[in-house]
């Protein structure tokens, strides 16, 4: 990370300026992630009362202890995992065999499915939900893993990230393997995958994240609690706070779904942003 | 793992499964909305110690699970109304079993045969159609079939805080609440409240609101004896009485006679801490109420808590909007066990109508209504005439759920000033015919 | 020596690898079966639906461009196009323009920029369900921590969700807070790519920070720029989680998406007929972003 700029030297009025703006903006970020987390620690009879009772004492950890008995949060969470995890490990294997495919193999019309697969990137997922829903139904998919699982596997962004990624490996790799009398399979399987782990690294957490983050699909499709995922769960706990638990409890639900994501974008934050950026440098 | 280790595993699997109870216990998947409250009543079954709609119907369902062991009963709580989550289960061949649908829905879906008939069934338990009260029997029967099991009517009340109304002299002599008689008196009694009191008179959730607006105009309509849905298909918004009503709300919100900006939970919250002196809610709180203002300390305690029917604001008909819950069945073949649970439930439920009353909300069944123990509850003698005051639309009006979302935006922008009156009605008018030309 | 081994090659392989071999077809063929199965059927079925009316339980009949012509009867429709592309303006340029800032400032090796970019990015791995949890408990009118932030000055805070002006406003503020990470992140790794001595020599040629700013960094970092506006054009247009749960629409439907019309009209007013004729619609939409940004990338490539 070779980066000085001039901005750096000096600590003029102006470096303070932006310096109290970047300071700002921080609060900004942080305050409402705090305030929740403040009022997941506050007694839900107490917070009607008086909002402003989330500012000082006492604080309890009922709601996380309430959280623990009797909220579904915990299978929500599961759910998600199970889904985004899965989702992504059988990306990369799709993504990778026909990147592989097409970036070096010949066969048949490989240039027209190529350009085929491409015109899959133009399209929105909304264009194609409503028949995938009833599609789904004969099928019988609704409301079980591969029903989840498959719309996002039919993305076409993993092919495309593989194809560019394997197309820039020199062929002298390939064709030294080749001469060794390697299979087709062997060449991918030792020579090449090991190369594209940082295109692994970046389909994977991009696919990761946005199957989490899915809200749309899993809304009209995993309508039985049990299939919640986490962002149902927490949008059905979000509709008529009257007739909830309380805002204490429900900030504490809260908590425990954000603080998994959370946990692990600390642990692994600096691969996320290589990968992240490596997205850049195309 | 070898071969042989594999083969095994797998024999000794299976002879494990197969040798499990010969009887398993037959699953119910329960559907319905009232919210969720696991926190306070998830292991309940004291039914009497549960209060509000939540509760009754948390400890009720917990306590059939508790006398029938061998019927496992699997509940989802939907956000209200769980229209779209159902249609969708429906759709994808999923539906739960049993589903709390409003009677004003109950045709969308049996139009469609996905509804069981339930004559039959109740009959072998003993439930039958005479045992309900009149309003109930109309709103659960289709096409001649009942379709859902009433568990209650209920319909838009009056919750006053007596205590900001002693202080804006709206009291009679006999300590009952003065109420309007007429468009001008809400709005003349309104500004002698703010005066008197410094806060708005009425406490309406008009925020991320679609069903308020809409039982009210329903409710003005009616008593203006306008037959707006005389053609099931074609509505008439855009009349002089419709006007009337949108204005007199208009008016009502351009003098701060109500709080704004408020949603459900919030217009709550604001009439429990005494921010106002009418809310306008419905017999599902009643309870609530009560059992606050039973509570010393708090706004209600204060001067106490009264609720009344709407008043009465013009010269025709005397009626407000009503409605009803009902348990539904999904049609699907089941094994005669499963039949039988669903019997046993809807038949609990029959007979423990007197609990779900203690929400505040109108019992289905004539007994129930007619006993002393149903009209010894707290305030029931003022909200008594909702029995006969009570009236749905015409049973043939379909999607009365869309539509109350397109009449519920329309007079939201009137009031708050967003559209003028009459582009609002004829908005609304064309809007909703559109939606039934196209069904 | 060397000829014997190529020679033993050279009979080993008398076949030209590169030649089409229907046995290559099976590394792109599973990939394949879900593409078609579930993208390209679905795409064609769902025009062919939009083509019909078709509502949740029943397919009607063909009904041509009658769904079509509804739809632009329809006010609340184009209500909804209208507001999602006022949406896309009031977070795009937030997004790029903050995103830029912050890239600036927090370019550098200091333990408190990196515990700053930890913080900005960490919200964007939040999903939109929990984002608008949060938000909400914010915005509450007289209770949230929005209204307490305004009494300690004495004022009261607008309404954001509830108040028509705003209520599109309130959605923005809480996408910008979740999504800023990414814009910021593309345009760190942009900076880092601009080599050191074109600095060094702004330097000894006494340019000031502005100037540095202008004649260095902002053209280098162009090709970013227009990538973080482009994903985020797309990304944004299909605004939903956050209009369903905020404000559902309303008030008056001012805040209704193109893709919430969808939902509504599909998934509530089971009219499955209309719903997929507006995403086709929606699918067009996008596809001209996405060909505006073909366009103007190739034409920057060939300038």
């Amino acid at each position: 990370m070779a980066s000085h700029n001039a901005e750096i030297r000096g600590r003029s009025f102006g470096d303070r300026v932006l310096f109290g703006l970047v300071i700002l903006l921080a609060l900004a970020m942080a305050g409402p992630v705090l305030y929740v987390i403040a009022l997941s620690l506050k007694d839900n009879k107490e917070l009607m009362v008086d909002p402003h009772s989330v500012f000082h004492m006492p604080y309890t950890i009922k709601n996380y202890i309430d959280t623990i008995g009797t909220s579904n949060v915990f299978s929500w969470v599961l759910n998600s995992f199970i889904v985004a995890g899965g989702l992504t490990v059988l990306t990369l294997i799709l993504s990778s065999l026909a990147g592989y495919g097409f970036a070096r193999l010949n066969f048949p019309g490989r240039d027209v499915l190529f350009v085929i697969v491409l015109l899959g990137l133009a399209v929105p997922e909304q264009a194609v939900l409503i028949a995938r829903h009833q599609i789904f139904s004969w099928l019988g998919l609704h409301n079980t893993y591969p029903g989840l699982i498959l719309p996002g596997l039919s993305s076409a962004f993993g092919v495309f990230l593989m194809t560019q990624y394997f197309r820039a490996i020199p062929k002298e790799l390939d064709e030294a393997a080749l001469l060794d009398n390697a299979s087709r399979f062997r060449v991918f399987w030792k020579v090449l995958l090991p190369l594209t782990v940082p295109a692994q690294a970046t389909l994977g957490i991009f696919t990761f994240l946005g199957a989490w983050n899915d809200y749309f699909w899993p809304l009209i499709s995993a309508t039985k609690k049990e299939m919640f995922t986490l962002t149902v769960g927490i949008a059905s706990t979000q509709q008529n706070f009257a007739q909830s638990q309380g805002i204490g409890f429900l900030m504490a639900q809260a908590v425990f779904a954000g603080a998994p994501i959370l946990i692990i974008y600390l642990f692994f934050q600096k691969y996320i942003v290589t990968a992240v950026s490596g997205a850049a440098v195309r | 793992m070898t071969l042989r280790k594999l083969f095994l595993a797998t024999i000794s699997a299976a002879t494990v499964m197969m040798a499990s109870p010969s009887f398993a216990a037959t699953e119910l998947q329960v559907q319905r909305f009232f919210g969720a409250c696991d926190a306070d009543f998830g292991k309940n079954t004291d039914v009497s110690k549960a209060v509000g709609e939540c509760g009754i119907i948390t400890s009720l369902i917990n306590k059939f699970a508790a006398d029938n062991p061998d019927i496992k009963v699997n509940v989802t709580t939907v956000e209200w109304p769980g229209y779209d989550q159902l249609t969708a289960q429906f759709a994808s061949g999923d539906a739960p079993d049993i589903v709390t649908i409003h009677e004003s829905a109950l045709s969308d879906y049996q139009s469609k045969g996905l509804l069981l008939p339930l004559d039959d069934l109740l009959k072998t338990v003993g439930v039958t159609p005479d045992q309900f009260t009149d309003a109930a029997k109309e709103g659960a029967t289709k096409d001649g079939k009942i379709y859902g099991l009433p568990i209650d009517n209920w319909t838009m009340l009056y919750h006053i805080n007596m205590d900001l109304f002693k202080k804006a002299g709206l009291v009679n002599a006999d300590g009952t609440p003065i109420l309007p008689k007429s468009p001008e008196e809400v709005l003349a009694q309104a500004e002698q409240f703010k005066q008197k009191t410094g806060k708005p008179y009425f406490v309406q959730n008009l925020a991320n609101e679609t069903a308020l607006f809409t039982r009210n105009l329903y409710t003005y309509l009616f008593q203006q004896n306008s037959d707006f849905f005389a053609d099931p298909k074609k509505v008439k918004f855009n009349t002089p009485e419709a006007k009337k009503v949108v204005e007199m709300y208009k008016a009502i919100y351009d003098k701060d006679y109500t709080t704004k900006n408020l949603d459900y939970a919030g217009a709550i919250n604001a009439f429990l801490a005494g921010e106002g002196g009418v809310q306008l809610n419905g017999t599902w709180v009643v309870g609530d109420y009560n059992a606050q203002s039973e509570k010393p300390g708090t706004a209600l305690n204060k001067g106490g808590y009264a609720v009344y029917p709407y008043p009465q604001l013009f010269s025709g008909a005397k009626a407000q909007y009503a409605d009803g819950h009902t348990w539904a069945v999904s049609k699907k073949d089941r094994s005669p066990e499963q039949t039988a649970a669903i019997g046993k439930f809807l038949k609990f439920f029959a007979d423990n109508d007197f609990e779900w009353s203690r929400t505040g909300h109108l019992p289905a069944y004539k007994a129930v209504i007619e006993s002393p123990k149903f009209k010894a509850l707290p305030h029931r003698d003022t909200i008594s005439a909702i029995a006969t005051l009570g009236k749905p639309l015409p049973s043939a009006v379909q999607r009365q759920f869309a539509i109350q979302d397109i009449v519920g935006e329309e007079m939201s922008a009137a009031i708050s000033g967003q559209k003028p009156v009459d582009k609002a009605l004829a908005d609304m008018e064309s809007r909703v015919n559109e939606l039934l030309a196209n069904l | 020596m060397a000829d014997a081994a190529n020679g033993n090659a050279r009979r080993a392989k008398s076949v030209d690898i590169y030649a089409p071999q229907w046995r290559n077809f099976l590394f792109v063929a599973p990939y394949l079966f879900i593409f078609v199965a579930f993208l390209v059927f679905p795409l064609f079925w769902g025009i062919w639906l939009s083509f019909h009316k078709a509502d949740t339980f029943s397919s009607g009949p063909f009904i041509g461009f009658g769904n079509y012509a509804r739809l632009f009867r329809d006010g609340i429709f184009l209500q909804s196009i209208w507001n999602t592309f006022y949406f896309v303006f009031l977070t795009v340029p937030a997004l790029a323009l903050i995103g830029l800032f912050l890239a600036l400032c927090l370019n550098r090796q200091t333990r408190s920029a990196a515990v700053l970019r930890t913080l900005f990015f960490s919200s964007s791995v939040l999903s939109v369900t929990i984002v608008t949890l949060i938000w909400r408990i914010v915005y509450i009118p007289d209770m949230g921590l929005l209204s307490m932030i305004y009494g300690f000055f004495g004022a009261k805070a607008p309404a954001f969700l509830s108040d028509p002006d705003i209520a599109m406003i309130g959605i923005a503020i809480a996408t910008v807070w979740w999504c800023i990470g990414l814009p910021m992140m593309l345009f760190l790794s942009a900076l880092q790519q601009i080599p050191q001595d074109i600095y060094e020599a702004a330097a000894l040629d006494n340019a000031n920070r502005w100037q540095t700013l202008r004649s260095i960094t902002l053209p280098s970092i162009k090709r970013t720029f227009v990538l973080v506006v482009i994903i985020q054009i797309v990304f944004q247009f299909q605004l939903f989680g956050q209009a369903l749960l905020m404000t559902k629409g309303g008030p008056n439907n001012l805040t209704r998406p193109i893709v919430l019309y969808i939902y509504n009209t599909a998934f509530q007013r089971w009219d499955l007929g209309m719903g997929a004729a507006a995403s086709e619609i929606l699918f067009l939409l996008i596809l001209v972003a996405a060909m505006a940004q073909f366009l103007l990338t190739r034409r920057k490539a060939d300038a």
